[in-house]
């Protein structure tokens, strides 16, 4: 277990290891993954499928290249890179835009840094970023849910804030063009419950995160101040899934409490300024890159003093 | 003075176009002083002081020397000296009079004789502001600004930096991208990461 | 001759700028879009490069060495005004891409690098030898990135579409790119000479 990030003290054990949280944690992603295979049909299996077999197969290259045991694809980091990387595309998305996509997280945002628990950055967002600004035409070319009317390819609900029409019931069950995990919401939750209430994440960074998003939504989302749509915000694009799934990773977030609720507010306000401000009409994945580069100064400047030491 | 605009200015070159991360000015002490971050910082502010009163100079060297006399094509020349013994002069006066700052910031001042983000951040202000602006004064302010927020810019992404390499000693990096490689590459997320801004408006 | 020949190598593998000393980066990672382009910013800092070398070489005897830095830059920045001005009237589609990373050749630590530490210290023809083959060194340096990234991020080598069919990535061509290739190649560099 030598490849986890020292935490400050208090040193607790608690009978975890690196595999039962990632399994746990890709466990509770299945119920996104499930809705997103049923809303926009078994293109989204074949991309969250070539994904991980992607990023498992870099992983396991690699770590041969390196002479390194290469019992540590097993681990389980790997399949959950794919899973998170696969979430975060488009439903029908070219094959080799995918192994280009895990190869990058796998390689780049991963392994050159020494593999599991030296990552500075979260290595699926890495992979979704490198793809987003190489080919964004693939990247913004969305898939009408099974639902949908007319024919004609809709753009993500962020994307076209004038003419919306979708309502809350739409956005929170994932009746809209989007990523293959981030459209049902109702899915997220139930995993994101799961989650919390095993103790495998705390509430402080996705409450932090979340809220400040939503708070500057409202301030500044609308005509004039203090009358933009928070909730359409919360439900629409990325939010939740960042905030509950990628945001919280184990190795590139701050380690105390204090800096995890810095960590997601830095995440939050990123997040609605590119949302409000910027070219691209979504922000989270940014946003968590961004606040990841911060992780190790939020780390020094939080740590948690030694109890009745006088310096 | 038009706020938005010195807004616009700032954040332009703090985020969007910052200037190590997208436009590659300062590489070397980003990669030389970022091992560990009080120095990181100190450099940091010598960086963005220096920026900030460079601007103000070659300002006034631009619109009271080469303008008025017709000699622009003079401008790489005069804007090195001025500003090498400008920093120089900066470096004399505080060994004198400061001991205590020299020992601190001294050997920052001479890496940043011949820095190229300080020679850059005055080139630009003459490309973007001296050149077509006739208002003096609103040139000088947004030379200063501009000169000010890409030193804090500079300072940011410094510390950073300097945050992640420290955490990188501890980290199993393969031996061939030890040390340098694995800085760009980081400093490659980094701006992937700071892309996010771009296109940026009000 | 054998020494002159080794001054002159030395530049391109030993001693790359680039890749070995990582020495003139800033306008390496800046100017490498297009192979046009690299090849244009290494011609110009050869050409700098030289200039500054000889003259520096040539009146080494007569700069006081407390002043000999000033004394650089200007010979320095004199070449510099004058590939900026020729590049202006001669290749101004060149010279407007380059932008404002012509002037910078002045503060490229190459050229300076070398007036202090060679020039300043050795004849005139050993001077010119050496400033050739680090011109040379960091021109072809240049020319490799930007080959890179213009295949990868636009698709096409000197302006010609290699490969039909090919979608190019387009962060090789902005600012990321430069940083990833780079790091990437000091890192292979390095691989290839532990050896």
């Amino acid at each position: 277990m030598n490849n986890l990030t020292v935490s400050p003290a208090p040193h607790i054990t608690s009978g975890q290891t690196t595999q039962k949280i990632m399994f746990k944690v890709v466990l509770a992603l299945l119920p996104a993954g499930l809705a997103g295979i049923y809303i926009f049909g078994l293109s989204s299996l074949r991309v969250i499928l070539i994904s991980i077999v992607s990023c498992v197969m870099s992983e396991a290259i690699f770590l041969k290249l390196r002479k390194r045991d290469p019992k540590a694809v097993l681990d389980g980091s790997a399949l959950l890179t794919g899973l998170l990387l696969a979430y975060n595309l488009p439903p029908e998305i070219p094959f080799w835009l995918l192994v280009v996509g895990g190869c990058v997280s796998i390689v780049i945002g991963k392994q050159l840094f020494g593999g599991l628990g030296h990552n500075i950055f979260n290595p699926a967002l890495v992979g979704r970023v490198f793809l987003h600004i190489s080919w964004p035409l693939y990247m913004t070319t969305w898939k009408n849910p099974r639902w949908a009317v007319d024919a004609v390819s809709t753009a993500t609900p962020l994307a076209n804030e004038g003419a919306r029409g979708f309502t809350y019931m739409d956005l929170f069950l994932g009746n809209h063009g989007g990523c293959i995990g981030e459209v049902c919401i109702a899915a997220l939750l139930i995993g994101a419950a799961f989650l919390i209430f095993t103790k495998i994440i705390s509430w402080h960074i996705p409450v932090s995160f979340m809220g400040t998003a939503m708070f500057l939504a409202w301030i500044f989302g609308g005509d004039g101040f203090f009358n933009g749509d928070f909730i359409f915000h919360l439900l629409a694009g990325g939010l939740v899934l960042g905030a509950f799934f990628m945001a919280t990773d184990y190795v590139t977030r701050p380690l105390t409490k204090m800096g995890k609720i810095i960590f997601g507010i830095g995440c939050g306000v990123l997040t609605a300024v590119i949302r409000l401000n910027g070219s691209y009409p979504e922000g989270v994945s940014y946003a968590i890159l961004f606040m990841n580069a911060m992780v190790p100064l939020i780390d020094r400047y939080t740590k948690t003093r030694k109890y009745g030491f006088v310096k | 003075m038009e706020f938005n605009q010195l807004l616009m200015i700032a954040i332009s070159v703090i985020f969007i176009n910052n200037f190590i991360l997208s436009k590659f000015l300062g590489l070397c002490p980003f990669l030389g002083v970022s091992k560990k971050t009080a120095p990181a910082f100190y450099m940091g502010l010598a960086v963005t002081f220096v920026m900030t009163a460079s601007s103000i100079i070659t300002w006034a060297v631009y619109s009271f020397l080469l303008k008025p006399f017709h000699i622009e094509y003079l401008r790489t020349l005069s804007f090195i000296l001025v500003i090498a013994s400008f920093v120089q002069l900066i470096e004399m006066f505080i060994q004198k009079f400061s001991p205590a700052l020299y020992r601190v910031f001294g050997i920052y001042l001479a890496l940043i004789t011949t820095n190229c983000a300080v020679f850059g951040v005055a080139v630009l202000n003459s490309e973007m502001f001296l050149k077509v602006s006739e208002d003096l004064v609103k040139a000088l302010v947004f030379c200063a600004v501009q000169g000010f927020c890409a030193g804090v810019g500079f300072t940011m992404v410094l510390l950073f930096m300097s945050g992640i390499r420290e955490r990188l000693e501890l980290c199993d990096i393969p031996r061939p991208m030890k040390d340098m490689p694995i800085a760009f590459i980081v400093a490659a997320l980094m701006s992937m990461a700071f892309m996010g801004f771009s296109g940026f408006r009000f | 001759m054998k020494k002159l020949l080794r001054e002159f190598s030395k530049g391109i593998f030993i001693e790359n700028p680039t890749f070995r000393l990582a020495l003139g980066l800033c306008p390496t990672l800046a100017v490498s879009t297009s192979v046009i382009n690299g090849f244009g910013m290494g011609v110009a800092a050869t050409f700098v490069l030289l200039g500054s070398n000889i003259i520096v070489s040539a009146i080494r005897n007569f700069i006081p060495t407390k002043i000999r830095i000033p004394c650089f830059i200007v010979i320095i920045a004199t070449f510099v005004t004058i590939v900026e001005l020729m590049m202006k009237a001669y290749f101004p589609a060149l010279s407007k891409s380059l932008g404002i990373f012509v002037p910078l050749i002045v503060v490229n630590c190459i050229v300076l690098g070398r007036a202090e530490a060679f020039a300043s210290k050795h004849g005139i023809s050993r001077s010119i030898f050496d400033a050739i083959g680090m011109g040379v060194g960091f021109t072809l340096a240049l020319v490799l990135i930007s080959a890179i990234r213009e295949s990868l991020g636009n698709g096409t080598l000197l302006g010609l579409v290699i490969v039909r069919g090919f979608d190019p990535a387009i962060l090789f061509i902005l600012a990321p790119g430069a940083l990833l290739v780079i790091g990437l190649l000091i890192g292979i560099v390095n691989y290839l000479t532990e050896k």
